[in-house]
């Protein structure tokens, strides 16, 4: 029989006789996305982001179950069919209940993963717990003696008690790390040959080395006072951050790498001019400045400081970039941390050649406040002890056992899978507004009873894949689409549970949906 | 949980099978047996066959029909058709709930005695609003009226119920006339049953000589109860609304009695009658309507009767008469004279079109399911009708079963099935009746069966009940319904035509077109095709309701402008009120404003002003109709119907309703009408079936036209004074102080005073319109 010959997006090809649109496709690298397709089950056609425009007509197809015929001419890559496929994504959040972080994450300037980092304490792994936690915050041990913790303001134990203390478990993980005898030094990326001057050596300064050392950039800081710290040694009481804590985390970014110039003041023993001639590129970081300074440097004044891009910190001056108190005085050093962390990536992306775009904000979908009742379902995974210490910033930090026990009352309301979870990933990648159909949400709802699997109605999109998954392999009970329409849901038949329902596939369902609806309760354990 | 008798499964189970596409049956069964669905039952079902819990399961809960909690001794189902909608359904509801004291989630009352239910469609418009209990109808309720109805039911139940109206004879052979009741189902609920027992016992009681004929629908549905005499020799009389103690004094005007004893006899009983109820003979005459009455003759000249054919004067289930009338005349020609190539040669040249709504040409239909290589093929009628606002599916299945499966057996025939359905909802008790009914007859007569005639071509029939999903009316849908699943469409293609019942050809035809085949073999091609425009040709059936003056079931050529359906045949807005729009095709259809009302019934014209053909529901809209709340209120069915599958219907028509119950609450934004339009326009693009894409039609139809009442909204007034929160009721100084208004507010938001001018408690008014509809001097105004 005859090989139909089809267009996509102006590439042309010659499919089998029953081949589907995403197939063919797929065939000639154009990746259409979807949610509800797995090649090994028939289509379930429900997510429709995998629509594409056919011969021109108005109706979009689902690419998963059109079979191409002869003389197909269709269109992926178009922004009408991004818009639908948005669109489709904004539809599917405006139902779903559940976050991608954690609150804390969230609200934590530098974006730290909390969460992960509380159950790696729980779990006695240190060594993994400073790593997750210098990803994001290269003075840990020293924010986990200063700062205010944005971070506990969101967490929803707090609605339940009181907030899990996490400054003081970060600074845990800190001390713990500091008191080895080989303290933890992130993986280097190999040397770029590339040079960036760092101007300042507090907090911000002190951040910036520490990512573009990662990325295999080599740092310079200069500094005005005989000793790096900034106002971390100079504006924060002595017993609050002793000073051998400071200098143990900035021992650490020198063993990194950073070359110090202490002693040296831009402008005077050095110019600005001259760095950019001996750098790549230059990193203001000298923390809160005068106008006039500023303007003697030669950069631009905006309200508050060094004018600089919201998401990339570069200055007008190209290979200038500024973060920290500099651009705009603030009390909470981890905004500097956060600022120059962006800022090292925009730098890195600069010196690459790359398009300078900062950091990605990854796509985060937030539920808000807990409702009557939502609570007492997270309570399931956590201790139901009291906050182990009400005192944040005491002289001691916390014990083993404290720490133990403070990580276990966590709530553990953040995403099961983060980075696997295709609605966030083709979020991300559509740009998709989490809030663009915002209604009045559904009830958040866990269902526990399988020993390995947790189920959340409120992030299935109901797209029948653990249905099939069940049905195929002869799941006695199996799954079944409850109702009708908006109300339809995913659930064991006859009010039997999930462990009953699943007796056979239910690592295979975990794995095929699409979401994070079905989950290993511990992912880390089902590995 | 009450035990059960799981027996009686078993007993089900046997009686109607065991393999996946008996799922509904058995459902359907077991419910009859305990009027929901035990849990137990619903188990021991998957024991004891190859039905999965998940299949069950799935099923179970996808029709609305399907109750999974014990219910109260009676269900009341209070319609939401779209005439019933605009009518005041949901302050009849209001009152219901109020009356029984339903609170929440709670739709059955403290003494477990009736059960509350929506329902999408009784099918009655023109009763609207309707209301059924059990099998009882009321219709034209108001919110201060359903005590009186509930406590008229309870009084039926303890006389033993309505009785079921027996088979009449119509053997005209030595009688000095006819008699002629209509029974369709708008009648029956408007009182021709107990108008047909006042008959019989009149016959009987005057030893009267005449035959006594039910009939089908006669369309007039704003006339009923109708009776029609046709003395043996004269002029026929026909009488509109007429009563069973008129019954007496019509047929005594008409016919002699068998002797004078007899006669003596009944004028001695019908003085005291007559003492009794105080009724003269002379009020008779103001419901007679005479043929030539203009009215009347206006409703019906205007009309081509094709699929109506012999409309109010064929016994339904009369086989008999049928064949007299031509019945089967265009089969026998079919099996033994044409080809079933030239059979799809007259269907093309008649240009005959889908009536279902799409218009898909109906000799091409079948000349593909025709050209398919397959032992099996199927047949199937598609009686699915849910659209709210449409009853001309029920009532030609109801009055002309006959014409429909006559119309099947030469489809199939043509095709090459040996085997087809007729799908039907389960709210058509009275149609599934009659059709099978007229399935047995015709077995009997060797019309159905293995060698129909005596041509040798075999045909099985049957029928299929639907279980209350609207979806079910798109064909991939119905399908599925038929193997037993859930009523979920799939993408086309392949058409059914290629793949469709059980992955054979199948050829799925709307009810109406089925019934449009004989007439069109009968009277050849061309003078189908004579009538109506160059490309849609023939004439349409359409359910005429909402604000007209008169309305009915109708059936008129195409090419008929709007204006003249409402204005001729419906006889102009009633109550004095100004003609505002009409919707057309329901749900997936669109509202027609006035100044374009002289765009004329053709598939492409209502198609360019941005309505479809549909199904043919017309409901007439007049100035205290809101057009937000008409388009929220369609999107409130087809969100409540969807099947859920695909995002954009399942999630999308949802956050359209959403965005329309904000605007219709006063609470809109300033963005909400352009999200709202963008959603529809992609919701349209991107739904996966017909439901999702054309849903909607209503918004973005009445967002072009009346973008201004959109707009009002905004501001928080709703000008036709429809929506609830953005309207208040008060008094104004017309106020005689009668107090009727008072005594008959159901919340007491009206303290009774005694000729003073009466106010209305706004915090307590509850906007049921019970004081405006009852005052005397018209002092309740509505801003």
């Amino acid at each position: 029989m005859k090989m139909p010959k089809v267009t996509i997006d102006n590439q042309q090809t010659e499919v089998p006789q029953g081949t589907t649109i995403l197939e063919a496709a797929r065939e000639i690298g154009i990746t259409i996305p979807t949610l509800c397709y797995l090649p090994e089950l028939s289509a379930n056609t429900s997510c429709m982001v995998c629509v594409v425009k056919v011969n021109g007509r108005e109706r979009l197809l689902p690419a998963c179950a059109t079979v191409v015929v002869d003389g197909m001419v269709i269109e992926s890559e178009t922004e009408e069919i991004h818009q639908a496929r948005r669109t489709a994504l904004e539809l599917l959040l405006s139902d779903h209940v559940g976050d991608c972080e954690g609150p804390c994450q969230s609200l934590c300037p530098a974006g730290m993963n909390i969460p992960l980092m509380i159950r790696q304490i729980a779990a006695g792994e240190l060594a993994e717990a400073i790593k997750t936690v210098k990803a994001d915050i290269a003075l840990p041990a020293v924010l986990g003696r200063i700062c205010p913790g944005p971070c506990e303001k969101g967490c929803r134990r707090g609605q339940q008690d009181d907030a899990v203390a996490i400054c003081l478990l970060k600074r845990y993980a800190a001390d713990v790390d500091l008191a080895r005898a080989e303290s933890y030094l992130p993986a280097q990326a190999a040397d770029t040959d590339k040079r960036v001057a760092i101007v300042g050596a507090g907090p911000a300064g002190l951040a910036g080395a520490w990512h573009l050392l990662q990325n295999g950039i080599r740092c310079t800081i200069f500094d005005d006072h005989d000793k790096a710290g900034g106002a971390l040694r100079s504006a924060i009481p002595i017993e609050q951050l002793p000073h051998e804590v400071l200098d143990a985390e900035i021992e650490l970014i020198h063993k990194l790498g950073a070359d110090f110039q202490l002693n040296t003041r831009i402008g005077e023993n050095i110019s600005l001019e001259d760095l950019r001639k001996n750098y790549q590129a230059v990193l203001i970081a000298t923390g809160s400045a005068k106008k006039e300074d500023v303007e003697k440097l030669g950069l631009t004044w905006a309200s508050k400081g060094v004018a600089a891009a919201k998401k990339t910190y570069q200055t007008p001056i190209a290979n200038v970039f500024a973060a920290g108190g500099v651009i705009a005085p603030s009390k909470m050093a981890i905004r500097s941390l956060a600022q120059a962390k962006a800022a090292s990536a925009a730098i890195s992306q600069f010196l690459a050649g790359e398009e300078i775009v900062g950091e990605t904000a990854a796509f985060s979908i937030h539920m808000g406040r807990m409702k009557n009742g939502e609570i007492e379902q997270f309570m399931v995974h956590a201790n139901d002890s009291p906050r182990q210490s009400q005192v944040i910033h005491q002289a001691e930090g916390f014990s083993d056992e404290q720490a133990v026990a403070e990580a276990g009352r966590c709530l553990r309301c953040d995403c099961r899978k983060p980075v696997s979870c295709k609605l966030r990933i083709y979020s991300q990648q559509f740009q998709a507004r989490a809030n663009q159909f915002k209604e009045q949400r559904r009830l958040f709802e866990q269902q526990l009873q399988h020993r390995e699997i947790i189920y959340e109605p409120g992030k299935c999109i109901d797209c029948g894949i653990c249905i099939q998954v069940a049905a195929q392999a002869g799941e006695e009970l199996g799954l079944s689409f409850i109702g009708r329409g908006f109300d339809v849901r995913v659930a064991v038949p006859f009010d039997k549970s999930l462990e009953k329902g699943l007796s056979k596939v239910g690592h295979e369902c975990v794995k095929a949906c699409p979401t994070a609806a079905l989950a290993f309760k511990d992912e880390a354990a089902a590995r | 949980m009450a035990e059960i008798d799981v027996r009686h499964v078993d007993e089900i189970v046997g009686r109607i099978g065991c393999d996946d596409a008996a799922v509904i049956a058995i459902l359907q069964a077991i419910q009859d047996k305990w009027r929901y669905l035990p849990k137990a039952a619903l188990e021991r079902v998957c024991e004891i066959t190859d039905i999965t819990p998940a299949a069950l399961t799935g099923v179970s809960t996808f029709y609305s029909q399907f109750r999974h909690r014990p219910v109260g001794r009676h269900i009341i189902s209070v319609c939401h058709g779209t005439a019933c909608h605009v009518k005041g359904a949901d302050q009849v509801t209001d009152a219901l709930r109020r009356h029984l004291g339903l609170s929440g989630d709670n739709d059955t009352d403290a003494k477990g005695l009736f059960t509350l239910q929506k329902v999408a469609c009784l099918g009655c418009c023109t009763l609207a609003p309707a209301v059924q209990i059990e099998e009882v109808t009321y219709g034209h309720l108001t919110a201060a009226g359903v005590g009186r109805m509930l406590d008229d039911f309870l009084e039926l139940q303890k006389r033993g119920g309505l009785k079921k109206s027996a088979d009449a004879t119509s053997q005209l052979e030595g009688k000095d006339g006819e008699i002629r009741i209509g029974l369709g189902s708008c009648c029956i609920s408007r009182g021709s049953g107990k108008v047909y027992e006042a008959i019989t016992q009149t016959l009987k009681q005057c030893g009267i000589n005449a035959a006594l004929k039910r009939v089908g629908c006669v369309g007039m549905c704003h006339q009923t109860p109708l009776l029609e005499i046709v003395p043996a020799a004269g002029r026929a009389h026909l009488y509109a609304q007429v009563e069973a103690d008129d019954v007496r004094g019509i047929i005594e005007k008409h016919f002699k009695a068998d002797n004078w004893t007899r006669k003596i006899g009944n004028r001695i009983s019908r003085t005291v009658d007559k003492v009794l109820t105080d009724r003269h003979w002379e009020g008779i005459s103001r419901y007679s309507i005479d043929v030539r009455d203009e009215p009347v003759a206006a409703f019906l000249d205007k009309q081509k009767h094709l699929a109506t054919e012999h409309y109010g004067n064929l016994d339904p289930t009369d086989l008999d008469e049928y064949l007299r009338q031509g019945g089967t005349k265009a089969l026998r020609r079919c099996l033994k004279e044409l080809s079933g190539q030239e059979v799809i040669e007259q269907m093309k040249a008649a240009n005959l079109r889908g009536r279902g709504g799409a218009g898909f040409p109906t000799g091409l239909k079948w000349e593909s399911v025709r050209q398919q290589q397959s032992q099996e093929k199927f047949v199937i009628c598609n009686g699915d009708e849910g659209d709210p606002g449409a009853f001309m599916d029920r009532m030609l299945l109801e009055s002309f079963p006959y014409r429909v499966i006559e119309g099947m057996i030469i489809a199939a025939a043509t095709v090459g099935a040996r085997k087809g359905y007729l799908y039907i909802r389960a709210e058509y008790p009275l149609a599934v009746r009659r059709v099978t009914e007229a399935l047995k007859k015709c077995a009997e007569r060797g019309l159905l069966g293995d060698d129909i005639l005596g041509s040798g071509f075999g045909l099985q029939l049957e029928i299929m009940q639907g279980a209350g999903a609207f979806v079910c009316g798109e064909e991939s849908a119905l399908i599925a319904s038929i193997e037993g699943r859930r009523g979920m469409p799939r993408l086309r293609p392949p058409y059914p035509a290629e793949q469709g019942l059980w992955k054979k050809p199948t050829l799925v035809n709307n009810v109406e077109t089925y019934s449009l085949v004989p007439w069109i073999l009968r009277n050849g091609a061309e003078a189908f095709a004579g009538l109506g425009t160059g490309s849609s040709t023939g004439t349409k059936v359409f359910a005429l309701a909402g604000k007209v003056a008169r309305g009915g079931l109708i059936e008129v050529e195409m090419g008929i402008t709007l204006r003249q359906i409402v204005e001729e045949i419906g006889g102009g807005i009633g109550g004095g009120r100004r003609f505002k729009a009409v919707q057309v095709g329901g749900p997936s259809g669109g509202c027609v404003p006035a100044h374009l009302a002289d765009v004329s019934v053709d598939y492409e014209a209502l198609q360019q002003v941005g309505a479809i053909m549909g199904s043919g529901g017309l409901v007439v809209l007049d100035d205290t109709d809101c057009m937000v709340d008409i388009a929220r209120y369609f999107l409130e069915f087809t969100q409540d119907q969807s099947c859920g599958k695909c995002t954009f219907c399942r999630v999308g028509t949802r956050r359209m309703l959403d965005i329309l119950e904000r605007i219709c609450t006063g609470l809109g934004k300033k963005d909400d009408l352009e999200q709202l339009e963008q959603l529809a326009v992609m919701v349209k693009k991107g739904s996966l079936c017909q439901l999702g894409g054309t849903a909607p039609n209503p918004v973005l139809s009445t967002l072009k036209y009346f973008r201004e009442e959109y707009e009002a909204h905004l501001e928080k007034r709703c000008p036709a004074g429809k929506c609830r929160a953005l309207i208040t009721y008060s008094i104004t100084d017309d106020c005689i102080g009668c107090t009727l208004c008072a005594r008959s507010c159901p919340t007491g938001a009206i303290t009774m005073r005694p000729y003073e001018k009466h106010e209305i408690d706004d915090e307590k008014c509850v906007r049921c319109g019970t004081c405006k509809s009852i005052c005397p001097v018209d002092a309740v105004k509505v801003e």
